[in-house]
């Protein structure tokens, strides 16, 4: 996954706020990519942009070969189906449906008719074989991200994308979560995570840095120790 | 997708509830007007019945299929209105849940086909509980009718196989043209709204909703222009259909409006006031919603009723004006010689009742009517009723048009008296049309043979001699007929007429009013559905649930009174057209607003949107809000 040259600007005139700033990246493919900065810092605006959620208003932001940026809606819908997976803060999963059928949701969205053992074993990846039947109000908050994991992952997406994935959640609930993570990027799986959390950002394999919409700083195979002195120094040079 | 559907209908039960039931009380009330219409217009006259009371007979059906006609329109208008807007409403409040299947890969057309085919599902539940519904509304309307004397006795409505068509038919169709627009916009809903905590962003005043309400506003208007143009009958038809438009006029624009005449509406300083304040200028859309059936009740009863009013006492008054008589006199068979024998009597315009089929127009314009026609003196007419000179031509196989406007001023009439062809005449003269209506032919003495008019209901108009013995004089016509004083007899008719309009507008407006306000209870219960968790909020933020309770109370008394405001808004419109037709009519203009009516609508809807919001705010908070907060979706 490749951003060139991505802007996103809020409002217009003087008032205008440049969210991403002519940001060029690559998230490499089989990777963990975290994203930190402080609190307006545009990194959520920068996952909706390379998600293709969020239109972008210059540059390019392409997954393999596909130009998101010139994707209609119905071929964005075609990726959210099949390359893209999402996780987020709020699990937004669906509340009238158990695990099992939220998980096969987007293969029959895709028009697929879902093979139960395909389901069990999507949930069983995530340790909830035995929760299938659960509404997710009957589910604690780190199950429920467990369930919305494994409805992201059914697809088997080229990225999956995470926005503050352990945000609600206690620390050992956490802990499931990015362990769950880790085995998904050891196997191959590309992520790009937004967090503020330096626990978190320290499982992954990298960790971009954003300022005001810019990339600033980035960091490889460093301890949370160590994120959180970087992130500490630049929340303090704002 | 079916599961799909399935699921969301469990879970989301109040929404679709209230769909059903808008569904389900549409489809009764359409189907039974339908049905009782139909059951009219082919009513026969039972047999033994004389040429006379066969006529009419026909004349009164004639009556009671317009009523209906009438009633059918306006149960068709309330259906359509109540449905599509509880439609849009519901699909409104899932904008969240279908940005979310939009996030997880759902396309537009899948969006859509969700929709309409929960749209098409309800329309079929809803129809399929209607249809038996419908024969009990029948029921029940059949024997308002009975009892307002409106329909005879044996009349009942029937039912028709076909019916079944139709109203799953109406069902369905009003239910997925309803979700249609809703629709059409939810799917363009962007996956990105699925993040934000609340949903229900977007905008309310769409271009649909633009082009609705100034398409109707300039509907309404020009109704109103016209009016005064449309002579009696088309002025009050006019005027009191000013109501619809205006009303789907007010509705769509009431986003704009409701939030604004709710900041002027006092709320109070507390915390509570301010949250209802607050609340108001957030939530338009449900606003607009709880206000739209409230705008379309007050619009069609306060409004209709009051231009039906203000016509039927417009003519009274010009009924009063044109007399000019001491004394009337009604006899059985004409009487007018035995009348002016009598010493003290000046003149007596003696006109006798029949009724009639007349013919007007030629070949493919041939028209037949059936009315009443009057034998009449025409310079005594004249002098009684302020026709002036119109009628002096009236003599000899010749008629006269009647002041019902119903037949044209000049050509020819074929006219049927009871068992008698008088062939065609010439109509040489037109009494000036009134506004209270009369007969719809006047015919000079002798083309009636005496055995006809023997047994013929005849009423005279006598002005007594300057200086007679008025006592006297009266006791001389009791010996002819039955006497009374005009002045009584204008009230006594006077209240006959007021008290039949009144019937009429309950016939009309007595079920179309409960199912308006069937529609507002909706719509308050659909749109607390959504509001456990910001109530959990509120209370969270440090309110009591008094509190919350009490700002919900104030929030729906506000959108409530801002309703009734612009409903009367759009009653106003009709008054103003009934206002400016009659003074066009009659050269007086006359305005009779039925104040207990609009008194009484105006509490029933604050006591009924009242009861309702304390109910479901009640309800919305019975659990800990902690526990609603955690248990996050």
């Amino acid at each position: 996954m490749t951003l060139r040259g991505v802007s996103r600007v809020y409002g217009r005139g003087p008032a205008a706020v440049r969210a991403v700033d002519d940001v060029t990246i690559e998230f490499p493919r089989g990777g963990w990519t975290a994203v930190m900065g402080p609190s307006g810092s545009g990194k959520s605006t920068l996952l909706h942009c390379a998600a293709g959620l969020e239109r972008v208003d210059a540059g390019q932001v392409l997954l393999g070969d596909t130009d998101l940026t010139a994707a209609s809606d119905r071929a964005l819908t075609a990726l959210r189906r099949d390359r893209i997976g999402f996780v987020f803060q709020s699990f937004n999963l669906i509340g009238s449906l158990t695990a099992a059928q939220n998980v096969a949701l987007p293969l029959r969205l895709a028009g697929r008719r879902p093979r139960g053992a395909e389901v069990r074993e999507t949930l069983a990846l995530v340790g909830l074989a035995d929760r299938a039947r659960h509404r997710p109000r009957e589910l604690s908050g780190g199950q429920q991200q467990r369930v919305a994991i494994a409805r992201a992952m059914v697809t088997r997406p080229d990225v999956l994308f995470a926005d503050e994935p352990t945000g609600a959640l206690d620390s050992s609930a956490a802990r499931v979560v990015l362990d769950l993570m880790r085995q998904m990027a050891d196997a191959g799986q590309s992520i790009v995570m937004v967090t503020h959390d330096p626990a978190a950002a320290a499982r992954a394999n990298a960790v971009i840095f954003l300022r005001d919409g810019r990339v600033v700083d980035r960091l490889a195979g460093a301890g949370p120790r160590e994120v959180a002195d970087r992130l500490a120094s630049w929340e303090a040079a704002q | 997708m079916i599961g799909m559907s399935r699921a969301g209908l469990a879970e989301r039960w109040q929404l679709f509830a209230g769909a059903f039931l808008s569904v389900t009380l549409g489809v009764a009330l359409v189907q039974s007007s339908l049905l009782l219409l139909i059951s009219a217009a082919t009513y026969r006259p039972p047999a033994g019945l004389s040429a006379a009371e066969r006529m009419e007979f026909t004349d009164s059906t004639a009556a009671v299929v317009s009523m209906l006609g009438i009633i059918l329109g306006i149960a068709t208008f309330l259906a359509g209105f109540i449905i599509s807007s509880t439609f849009a409403f519901t699909v409104a409040q899932r904008r969240r849940d279908l940005a979310l299947l939009r996030l997880v890969g759902a396309g537009r057309g899948q969006v859509r086909r969700l929709l309409l085919g929960e749209a098409m599902l309800l329309g079929t539940l809803g129809a399929a509980v209607g249809v038996p519904l419908g024969l009990a509304v029948m029921a029940a309307q059949t024997r308002l009718l009975h009892r307002m004397g409106f329909v005879p006795d044996g009349f009942h409505g029937q039912w028709r196989e076909w019916i079944l068509a139709v109203s799953f038919g109406t069902g369905i169709v009003l239910a997925v043209a309803g979700a249609m627009v809703a629709a059409r916009r939810a799917a363009r809903v962007r996956p990105l709204e699925a993040l934000r905590e609340t949903g229900d962003a977007a905008r309310v005043m769409t271009l649909t909703r633009w082009l609705a309400g100034l398409l109707f506003f300039g509907g309404a208007l020009a109704l109103i222009i016209v009016a005064p143009h449309g002579g009696p009958d088309g002025g009050a038809a006019m005027a009191m259909n000013v109501p619809l438009p205006a009303a789907i006029a007010a509705a769509a624009l009431s986003p704009l409006v409701v939030p604004l005449l709710g900041r002027l509406l006092p709320t109070g300083s507390g915390v509570a006031g301010v949250l209802a304040r607050a609340n108001l200028w957030d939530a338009r859309r449900r606003s607009a919603s709880v206000a739209a059936p409230l705008i379309v009740l007050v619009a069609l009863v306060v409004g209709t009723a009051g231009a039906g009013q203000t016509f039927t006492s417009s003519g009274i008054d010009e009924l009063r004006r044109q007399t000019h008589a001491d004394l009337v006199v009604e006899t059985t068979g004409p009487a007018g010689a035995a009348i002016t024998a009598v010493p003290g009597v000046a003149t007596a315009s003696t006109e006798t009742y029949l009724p009639v089929t007349y013919t007007t127009g030629h070949g493919e314009d041939a028209e037949t009517d059936t009315g009443s026609a009057l034998i009449i003196d025409p310079a005594a007419y004249a002098a009684a009723h302020s026709t002036g000179s119109a009628l002096t031509r009236l003599s000899g196989r010749a008629v006269a048009a009647g002041p019902s406007g119903d037949v044209p001023a000049h050509g020819t009439v074929v006219v049927e008296l009871p068992g008698l062809e008088l062939g065609e005449m010439p109509i040489v003269a037109a009494a000036p049309t009134t506004m209270s209506g009369g007969a719809d032919l006047l015919l000079p003495p002798g083309v009636a043979p005496s055995s006809l008019l023997a047994s013929a209901p005849t009423r005279s108009f006598v002005t007594l001699r300057p200086g007679a013995d008025a006592s006297a004089t009266r006791a001389a016509l009791a010996k002819v007929g039955t006497v009374t004083t005009t002045d009584d007899w204008l009230t006594a008719d006077a209240k006959d007429r007021t008290r039949t309009s009144d019937k009429i507008m309950l016939v009309i407006m007595g079920l179309g009013g409960l199912y308006a306000l069937i529609g507002v209870v909706n719509s308050i219960v659909i749109g607390a559905a959504a509001r456990r968790r910001e109530f959990a909020e509120a209370r969270i933020t440090g309110l009591t649930r008094t509190q919350v309770i009490r700002s919900a109370l104030l929030e729906s008394s506000a959108v409530t009174a801002a309703g009734l405001l612009l409903g009367a808004l759009a009653a106003a419109g009709a008054y103003g057209a009934a206002v400016a037709s009659t003074a066009a009519v009659t050269g007086h203009g006359t305005l009779s607003v039925p104040w207990p009516l609009a008194g009484a609508v105006c509490a029933v809807a604050l006591l009924v949107t009242g009861a309702t919001s304390l109910i479901t705010s009640w309800s919305a908070t019975r659990r800990p809000p902690i526990t609603l907060l955690a248990a996050r979706e």
